[in-house]
């Protein structure tokens, strides 16, 4: 039987807003399809895993103090995880995670937290702590040539600058940064993004881009995904996009 | 000078808002703080202040500290209508006091909301303050839950008065340290019951100590992170008891406390965490224990508070669930009954409820009870159909509709047992229309 295995990093500590959704909607969407997941999950203190030995990596959302403690864990695996996105170790990285696994991340101190350094972008945060892009968002993307719109929420008062190649562009909502046109980091194996929502139970194109990608790299074939039952989520997307973007 | 026309203009008010049958919410105490933001400075009183805070359960602890008190005898002040804001709490003394703002009564009893603690409590002296729980809640609008507890923590290392706390919440019980000086702390507990788990079921928050980092170790969960633990480095969670909950009993509706029972309308172990509270606070204003039990055996909030009604003869409870826990909660008395059932979700994303409803994937709808059907409703219908077909139950069987007369509609085809979990502004319109729809309201 064909098999997906997830790395989900740090989910005692990146769990904020929900996150665990997204590993939740892969399962559902991997399992219904008669194919098995294995979901390991790695935080402080346990074994260091091999990022190469996985299909998908995801990391969520934490608390700011939290952040900090997991950037220094995270760092002991700079190379590998190099590696393993050069590799093609499908990323999906969110809000936090996102940030984490840029340039740095400056707070409203001032002080620089080092990021992983494994992408050029940078955060600052917003001088004003009490001001954050927060709200309801739908941006459009393009997967496989094929354009879709992604609905999900941002809730970040970090400002990214410096994206080579942004996830999707923005109909409604902020971005990277308050008022912007782009959101998010792309590159075929990477998604790094602020929407939270969670992000794939609105979005099961986006989803099936990821399983697709996953199995075609390590089967070396070109599946076509059976078509599932997705009433529910063209109904909640149909519905939300014509609140939003009318 | 300026306060006493303050008053005098909101006395005024209040009676044009009475006139026009109208209870104003916290409108009165909206226009007095802005005219003046220190008029809480202005009340006057020489009775007991009692606070009750917490994310879930404030309403109905502070209601029941009320009602008790006033089956004793004593005249009580209280915000039952659940304003529990700065403005809230302003328009309740409002409406109560003399115009030179003093207030006669035996006991003022309050429900805070969490954040707003430390600001109502720094001019107004607080004698005893009840802390149930901290769990997370709306962050878009509160910021987390630590940054929270961190500010209660800075208001209590000066406070001197009655604190009362749950013992088996980790974030709650951390609070008696705040001020080692103060002798007056209380921690109040509840035995294992039936259904608690040796691993957590539903998301939490404390995980480590928070003197310490250590892990915490729970001997077992009774729901979310509330449950027996203990810091295995320092120590943490190992207090005296003033009132330890014992030989619960859900079934039946009754718990004991030294060797006392008391039975209770409702059936939830968060429930007997709010009763033991209420016990906790009476006791030591000395109150008997009769007129204790008298009150918890009649005491409900029928306001979509585990409320309990018939519809055309279909047994149907109905439940706020404004957060994950407030609905792990309702699904766990909904798991606890064997009889089969269909539910009905009623999600919105309005304002009061936060944009944000990503917490419905912190809900743990595995494995349901015999649970035969959902319908759900609200401006996020679908968002939580989804929620609930990715948990494993069969899609068939999960009706969204956005519409919420055809949701009950739909709900009420079968004669089967009804379970209803609504959020916070799709409570009370849920409430009136199964109550419409049962004939019970024109
Ligand atoms: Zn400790």
């Amino acid at each position: 039987m064909k098999e997906i295995k997830i790395l989900y990093l740090y989910p005692d500590m990146l769990e904020l807003y929900g996150d665990y959704g997204n590993i939740q909607v892969l399962k559902y969407r991997i399992e219904s399809r008669g194919y098995s997941v294995i979901i390991d999950r790695y935080s402080i203190d346990d074994d260091a895993p091999d990022f190469n030995n996985y299909d998908i990596v995801f990391a969520g959302g934490g608390a700011d103090n939290e952040q900090s403690i997991l950037a220094e864990d995270l760092i002991k695996y700079k190379d590998n995880i190099k590696d393993a996105i050069k590799n093609g170790v499908f990323f999906l990285l969110i809000c936090g995670s996102y940030q984490l696994f840029g340039k740095y991340y400056k707070d409203v101190d001032g002080n620089i937290i080092p990021g992983l350094d494994v992408f050029d972008y940078y955060t600052e945060s917003n001088p004003d702590r009490k001001s954050r892009c927060i709200g309801n968002i739908v941006i459009e993307v393009e997967l496989n040539n094929f354009k879709t719109t992604v609905i999900g929420f941002e809730n970040h008062g970090g400002q990214t600058f410096n994206i080579s190649r942004p996830f999707g562009n923005v109909l409604f909502g902020n971005g990277n940064k308050f008022n912007d046109t782009q959101e998010g980091y792309f590159q075929n194996n990477v998604i790094a993004t602020y929407l939270h929502g969670p992000l794939l139970s609105k979005n099961p194109v986006l989803t099936d881009y990821i399983i697709k990608y996953c199995l075609d790299r390590k089967y070396n074939e070109n599946i076509i995904l059976e078509n599932l039952n997705d009433e529910f989520e063209n109904l909640c997307r149909e519905q939300l996009l014509n609140r939003f973007l009318k | 000078m300026k306060n006493f026309f303050i008053i005098l203009a909101m006395k005024i008010l209040n009676i044009i808002l009475k006139i026009f049958h109208k209870n104003g919410g916290n409108l009165l105490g909206k226009i007095a703080f802005n005219w003046n933001p220190e008029i809480l400075k202005y009340f006057k009183t020489n009775c007991p202040v009692i606070a009750v805070s917490a994310t879930n359960g404030k309403t109905m602890t502070n209601n029941c500290i009320a009602y008790t008190l006033k089956n004793s005898g004593y005249k009580v002040v209280s915000n039952v209508e659940g304003n529990n804001m700065e403005t809230g709490i302003i328009s309740t003394l409002l409406k109560n006091c003399s115009l030179f703002g003093k207030i006669k009564a035996d006991f003022l009893v309050f429900e805070v909301d969490e954040s707003y603690i430390p600001i109502v409590f720094k001019d107004f002296k607080l004698d005893t303050l009840v802390i149930l729980n901290f769990f997370r809640d709306q962050l878009d609008r509160n910021g987390e839950v630590e940054s929270l507890i961190l500010r209660i923590n800075e208001f209590l290392k000066t406070y001197n008065g009655n604190l009362i706390l749950n013992n088996d919440d980790p974030n709650v019980a951390r609070l008696g340290q705040a001020n080692p000086e103060n002798l007056n702390v209380y921690y109040f507990s509840v035995d294992k019951y039936k259904y608690a788990t040796e691993n957590i079921k539903e998301a939490g928050e404390g995980k480590f100590c928070p003197f310490c980092k250590t892990k915490l170790e729970y001997e077992y969960y009774q729901y979310s992170h509330v449950g027996k633990f203990n810091c295995p480095n320092c120590n943490f969670g190992n207090n005296e008891i003033y009132k330890l909950a014992t030989n619960i009993d859900l079934k039946n509706r009754c718990f004991e406390i030294n060797d006392v029972t008391y039975n209770i309308k409702g059936n939830s172990i968060y429930l007997v965490y709010n009763y033991t509270a209420v016990i906790s606070v009476c006791s030591l204003y000395n109150i008997s224990t009769e007129i204790i039990r008298n009150s918890l055996s009649t005491f409900s909030l029928n306001n979509g508070r585990l409320e309990e009604l018939e519809i055309n003869g279909v047994k149907t409870i109905i439940n706020l669930a404004k957060n994950p826990t407030g609905s792990n909660v309702s699904l766990r008395i909904l798991n606890e009954d064997d009889d089969e059932k269909e539910l009905l979700f009623v999600l919105n994303d309005n304002i009061a409820d936060g944009f944000d409803v990503s917490w419905i994937w912190d809900i743990n709808f595995d494995n349901l009870n015999n649970v035969s059907r959902i319908i759900t409703s609200g401006t996020r219908a679908y968002d939580i159909a989804i929620r609930i077909k990715t948990s494993g139950f069969d899609s068939c069987k999960i009706e969204p509709y956005l519409d919420l007369t055809e949701a009950i509609q739909a709900l009420y085809k079968t004669d089967i047992k009804k379970y209803v979990i609504a959020n916070y502004t799709s409570l009370q319109p849920t409430r009136k229309q199964i109550k419409h729809f049962g004939g019970l309201e024109k």
